[in-house]
């Protein structure tokens, strides 16, 4: 089956040198609009400069980041960012929190309104719209902090394995949660994980890293039905494959 | 059943236990009382001073106006204080252009006691009121920039990231992040200030004032009246607690993640 959404995301011989330390190796691939991306490789194989440069914290060596067509600029287009440990801020109630972005983007006020109504809707946070971060459970503060990235409805959001702290009853909720957000939303998703069970529980496509300096080594496309089943034959079979790719032991 | 009884039983017990002390500490002072009465007034003669007192002010003036002249120049001080030190302490510790010109001016000012600012406010301001206030404002400045200060400083660098992210320009950024994540620290600055401020200010009266709380002490010094410097002393005591309860009840409305902890 060929993909026939726009591309939104086009990524070109992108390099990044420390120094003389080659992190990224000309890495160049292409995101379609509200695509669902994973992307796992060894530990340390550079996957956070691979975030920090697609969310423009940091400037590449060389290369092009092209959203729209146009190049990344933060000013203009709209990043979202999902750090591993819980980033909402204390001194803000869920709701306050999930609005933050909103607030500093300056969008009007009725479209604040209905945009956090929404996502609070979507995630079930209305019994907790009041409290403070410090009254949550760690995994429904990392809720609200994924509905605060999803609430500014970016051109681009990137995940830097937000579940890396969660046990696994809470990790296989917290996945059902966003692959429901990001359906319902159509956002664009760039997922980074370590666990591989996980990218291909939620990726439509998996971008396997090499180890460093890192490039892409592969890219793997998971069109299983969802819900998917992590028991499934197929579903263990892709398992298998990707990490034999990754073989970082 | 068993348990909640024991526990109930402690709980008397550690009541009855602080209340004795109490009793102790008067039944000492009666003792010391009845040994020395030209040093040591009694409870009843204190009280008996202090009804007088109610009845027949010093200078014309009621206690509890002293008592609010003395607040009035503490808070005047303080809030000044506030305002400024809250301006200075995030810019020392946002800015290294700020901390390396007024934070090098203020590092060297700072060490300087209070007190001995006294000589030279005298000299300049005579013994009104302003002098007072300001060596209130010297002496309590220094701890809420020296606070708020630190506070920015240790803002989580997750926090200012998530900020970036989200492009927050520099005033955002000072205004939704530092200075709400720093809240609490200002806000013991400001606790800290208060109980300080109110003790420069004792200081300041004391040293010439024809109102206040510390003008009554040093009167009870001057006249040999030990009772009036014993209501005083209790006076002073209960209003410090105060101001330390209001500083709480003040972080309580204006922190409220910080309550239920």
């Amino acid at each position: 089956m060929k993909d026939k959404r726009i591309n939104k995301v086009e990524v070109k011989n992108l390099t990044k040198k420390f120094g003389d330390l080659l992190v990224l190796d000309n890495v160049s691939f292409k995101i379609k609009k509200g695509e669902f991306l994973c992307v796992v490789g060894p530990t340390g194989c550079g996957k956070t400069t691979f975030l920090n440069l697609l969310s423009c914290l940091c400037e590449p060596t060389s290369g092009d980041l092209l959203i729209d067509g146009e190049p990344a600029n933060p000013k203009k287009h709209n990043l979202a960012f999902v750090f591993q440990e819980p980033s909402s801020f204390p001194w803000l109630n869920v709701e306050q929190n999930i609005q933050f972005g909103l607030d500093i983007k300056k969008t009007r006020q009725k479209d604040k309104k209905e945009r956090v109504e929404r996502i609070i809707s979507l995630m079930g946070l209305e019994q907790f719209r009041n409290s403070y971060p410090h009254q949550l459970s760690v995994s429904t503060e990392q809720r609200q902090v994924i509905g605060r990235a999803f609430a500014m409805d970016p051109d681009l959001l990137l995940m830097d394995e937000p579940y890396g702290q969660m046990d696994i009853k809470m990790r296989y909720y917290l996945e059902d949660e966003v692959v429901r957000l990001w359906k319902e939303l159509g956002t664009t998703v760039v997922f980074i994980t370590h666990n591989i069970e996980e990218a291909v529980y939620l990726a439509e496509r998996i971008l396997i890293l090499s180890n460093k300096p890192a490039k892409i080594k592969e890219e793997v496309l998971i069109d299983l039905p969802r819900p998917r089943d992590v028991a499934d034959e197929k579903f263990v079979k892709i398992r298998k494959y990707v990490t034999d790719q990754i073989k970082w032991w | 059943m068993e348990k909640i009884k024991k526990r109930f039983i402690s709980e008397i017990f550690y009541s009855i236990l602080s209340l004795s002390s109490i009793i102790l500490l008067i039944l000492g002072w009666m003792y010391l009382a009845s040994k020395r009465p030209e040093l040591f007034p009694s409870p009843q003669e204190t009280w008996d001073r202090l009804i007088l007192f109610l009845e027949k002010p010093i200078r014309r003036i009621p206690l509890y106006s002293h008592v609010l002249d003395s607040l009035r120049r503490v808070g005047i001080a303080v809030l000044l204080a506030c305002g400024f030190g809250i301006v200075l302490g995030t810019a020392l510790g946002w800015s290294r252009l700020v901390k390396s010109t007024f934070g090098t001016i203020f590092e060297l000012i700072r060490p300087i006691p209070p007190i001995a600012w006294v000589p030279l406010l005298t000299i300049w301001f005579g013994i009104g009121e302003f002098p007072k206030v300001l060596l209130v404002f010297i002496g309590t400045f220094a701890i809420v920039v020296v606070n708020t200060a630190a506070g920015v400083k240790m803002v989580e660098p997750l926090s200012l990231a998530v900020g970036k992210i989200f492009q927050a320009n520099e005033f955002q950024m000072l205004k939704e992040i530092v200075l709400p994540a720093s809240l609490p620290a200002i806000f013991a600055g400001i606790r800290t200030a208060l109980g300080v401020g109110w003790a420069i200010v004792l200081a300041a009266e004391m040293l010439g004032a024809v109102s206040g709380t510390g003008f009554l002490i040093t009167k009870g010094m001057s006249i040999g009246d030990t009772a009036l410097i014993f209501i005083c002393m209790f006076i002073i005591g209960i209003i410090g607690a105060l101001l330390s309860v209001l500083a709480s009840f003040i972080e309580r409305r204006i922190c409220p993640w910080k309550t239920d902890r």
